[in-house]
């Protein structure tokens, strides 16, 4: 032990040895990492029995024969070469792509644009921004589906404003042709949640960009392609990667709608729906995790040319 | 150290110093021990009383209320069984099932959805029933008795009756002036029944319409098949009809719809009919003889009635059948939980009580003395449904088998195969070799 005089009190201070203190941190660290275990245990926990065992059970449910009420049998690649053969897989992959080709642009394109008008700084702001997020939280419910039924059936709104104009409709959900676009537009509606995070974007966008642009002659519109966009695209890309990834798993809508059969005609059989129907309908639990780990694997590559072509057009601030 | 814990002195200042928490410690650890024993003590004493019996069964909210009222009731006369209630909506119901089976952790009483009576039994879910003691099967007769068994093994019991039937809106028929023929007016075939209905849709001043158009309902088609000397399923697990039945079946449905006779797939949102849409826009429906007493109920203003099926020239003997939805009881049934499981399915289908509390949106009792006795207390169209499920009870029956393991889809398939015959345009006969075909496949894979 060591001590020294403060120069500004003259006091004496003790101070002690090097070695000790470090025990003595190293022990409230090592209190500290310990707390950090305890409090991290229920989500590794749950992680590795919620998450990680089934995700693994179920790669070997894929390489096998399984029904649930008998032990899984191995059968190899067999899962896999039934897919080629079966029109119902590719009718699920061909309704899915449809539908995230053309909801997940729409709706975020409607998202952006929402954004932006809210983000002038209209009166009653937080009112709107609730408003419009409130789909978001409603989306798959079976309130908003009974909605779609009020709304496209038969005897819905829709026809009833067509039939003011003397075209009698048919139901919007039971045509094969126009069943997909109206969940489709039940997807665009359920803009809410890419919105806000587009105005939280809006929001880091520095005023002096758009202040130097107007000094320089640049209109609206020529300040939304210049600097709103190019500022945004880090937000876009955000939103594309989750919105993207969300469409390739919708499953409520189109099982409520179609009351769990994908149709008409499949024409809302949706992958996740058509993995529910060979699990849950079929027992066929070997052959949905097959599809399933298709779908997954689907999806990391559509997100990994996310990523890959990203570089092309999404700027951050540091390029 | 009286009251001394935490409470509160003037100013806001407690009492308990070093001395009272380690006192509070003491009489917090003491007060755990005390609710503890409490508690398991407790738990102890009501496990050494009760038995808890887990029943699981599906429906609607009003069936829900209503069974775990006539359960409560149970309850309530025999203290020393205690029943877990399980209810769900029928498609949540298969989905927990079908976790519960992977688990083995089905309830101890069960309800079976038709298609997969026979898997859950391939699967050796079911307890044999016969040597229960408290189960009393002695109002049954050893001829109702081999209808229910299954491969020979009584394993599942009835929890009602249903039969084919076609329903029709009795207010609409006076009011435009036509009557239903009964099946012993020797003009109710399926060729007078499509021509009425043409007739009537044409001639009714109301702009109502003969029927749903209801291809897919599975119990009026088996009673199609049955007519024709066919089978849904046979007795060794395979499809029981002809692509040529099902064609016919088809065609007979398109031709009134191409007549106008139904209601459009747009009018009904689907290939099978939504009621509530319906129900107000027809003469008839093709339905289960139970479904008049929910269904009704959407419609109060018009009366309600039911005629058996047509039938076809040259209808086989026998072809009349009743459907058994069915219950059973775990195979892995604590041995002694087995006598208070029975207690329960005794109560379920031997006591007029339950149906009296229950009501009868599960067809007519299976016990035929239960069934002369729920007359008394049913309603209108409860008497109904009671009165032409008797008549077809006392009607000779050629055998009826359940559907085998694989066809859990088989409904599914012919939905889309009628969506693909309306919607899609295809060749009726085509369409219908490829439901076979394909319901064939499932079958032969699970074997």
């Amino acid at each position: 032990m060591s001590a020294t005089v403060d120069k500004t009190s003259g006091r004496r201070q003790e101070s002690l040895p090097a070695a000790p203190i470090a025990s003595k941190r190293r022990r409230r660290l090592g209190r500290q990492e310990g707390a950090a275990h305890v409090f991290m245990t229920p989500w590794l926990l749950g992680f590795v029995f919620v998450t990680a065992v089934p995700l693994f059970a179920s790669l070997y449910l894929a390489f096998t024969d399984y029904n649930i009420l008998y032990s899984p049998e191995f059968t190899g690649l067999e899962n896999f070469r039934r897919m080629v053969d079966d029109y119902r897989f590719w009718d699920a992959v061909g309704v899915t792509i449809r539908y995230v080709v053309v909801s997940v642009p729409l709706q975020l394109a409607f998202a952006l644009l929402l954004a932006v008008v809210l983000d002038r700084g209209i009166s009653g702001l937080p009112f709107y921004r609730g408003g419009y997020y409130l789909p978001s939280l409603l989306g798959s419910s079976i309130a908003v589906s009974v909605l779609w039924r009020e709304v496209f059936g038969h005897s819905g709104l829709i026809n009833q404003v067509l039939g003011l104009f003397g075209i009698e409709g048919q139901s919007w959900l039971q045509n094969p042709t126009t069943a997909l676009g109206t969940l489709i537009v039940l997807n665009v509606w359920t803009f809410g949640s890419p919105m806000v995070i587009f105005l939280a974007g809006l929001r880091q966008i520095p005023a002096d960009l758009y202040e130097a642009a107007k000094v320089d002659g640049a209109g609206t519109w020529r300040q939304f392609l210049n600097i709103t966009l190019p500022m945004l695209t880090p937000i876009i890309f955000f939103n594309l990667v989750l919105q993207t990834i969300g469409a390739f798993q919708t499953f409520n809508q189109a099982y409520i709608i179609s009351g769990g059969t994908g149709g008409p005609l499949n024409s809302t059989l949706f992958y996740t729906l058509y993995i529910y129907q060979q699990g849950f309908v079929s027992f066929n639990m070997g052959y949905a995790s097959a599809l399933a780990w298709v779908l997954m694997l689907a999806i990391a590559i559509v997100t990994a040319i996310h990523f890959l072509l990203s570089k092309y057009w999404v700027h951050y601030g540091d390029d | 150290m009286g009251g001394a814990i935490g409470s509160a002195e003037p100013g806001g200042n407690t009492t308990m110093g070093k001395t009272d928490r380690r006192g509070f410690l003491k009489l917090t650890a003491a007060g755990a021990i005390g609710a503890a024993s409490l508690t398991f003590g407790g738990r102890a004493a009501t496990a050494q009383d009760q038995v808890t019996i887990r029943y699981g069964w599906w429906g609607g909210t009003e069936r829900q209320q209503s069974y775990t009222a006539a359960l409560e009731e149970f309850e309530a006369a025999n203290p020393g069984i205690k029943i877990e209630k399980e209810f769900a909506d029928y498609d949540a119901f298969q989905e927990r099932m079908t976790t519960q089976m992977a688990a083995g952790d089905v309830p101890e009483i069960f309800w079976i959805a038709s298609p997969q009576v026979l898997t859950y039994e391939k699967a050796g879910l079911y307890r044999q029933l016969d040597d229960i003691p408290t189960l009393d099967l002695s109002d049954f007769t050893e001829e109702i008795l081999e209808t229910i068994r299954i491969n020979g093994t009584l394993n599942t019991m009835p929890n009602g009756v249903f039969v084919p039937v076609i329903r029709y809106n009795e207010t609409f028929a006076q009011e435009d002036g036509v009557e239903i023929p009964t099946e012993d007016s020797g003009n109710w075939t399926w060729e007078s029944f499509q021509q009425l209905l043409i007739d009537y849709t044409n001639d009714n001043a109301n702009g109502r319409v003969g029927s749903t158009y209801n291809p897919t309902h599975d119990l009026t088609f088996e009673a199609y098949l049955r007519q024709r000397g066919e089978q849904l399923w046979t007795e060794d697990g395979q499809i029981g009809f002809t692509v040529d039945s099902l064609a016919e079946w088809f065609n007979w449905w398109e031709t009134l719809r191409e007549a106008g006779a139904t209601l459009s797939v747009s009018e009904q949102e689907g290939v099978s009919p939504d009621w509530q849409l319906a129900g107000d826009k027809v003469l008839v429906n093709f339905n289960n003889s139970n479904h008049i007493i929910d269904d009704a109920k959407a419609f109060p203003d018009y009366t309600f009635k039911m005629r058996a099926m047509p039938v076809s020239e040259g209808a086989v003997e026998g072809h009349k059948y009743l459907y058994y939805p069915r219950m059973a009881i775990y195979q892995k049934i604590a041995e002694d939980k087995v006598e208070a499981a029975g207690s329960v399915v005794n109560y379920i289908i031997n006591d007029a009580s339950f149906v009296r509390t229950t009501g009868l949106t599960m067809g007519a009792p299976i016990n035929p003395r239960v069934r002369q006795e729920a007359v008394e207390f049913a309603s209108d169209d409860e008497k109904e449904m009671l009165r032409i499920v008797e008549a077809d009870a006392a009607a000779q029956r050629n055998p009826r088998y359940e559907a085998p393991a694989g066809s859990n889809n088989w409904r599914t398939v012919m939905v889309r195969t009628a969506e693909e015959i309306t919607l899609g345009g295809a060749d009726i006969r085509e369409a219908s070799q490829r439901m076979i075909d394909e319901v064939a496949a499932e079958i032969e894979r699970a074997r």
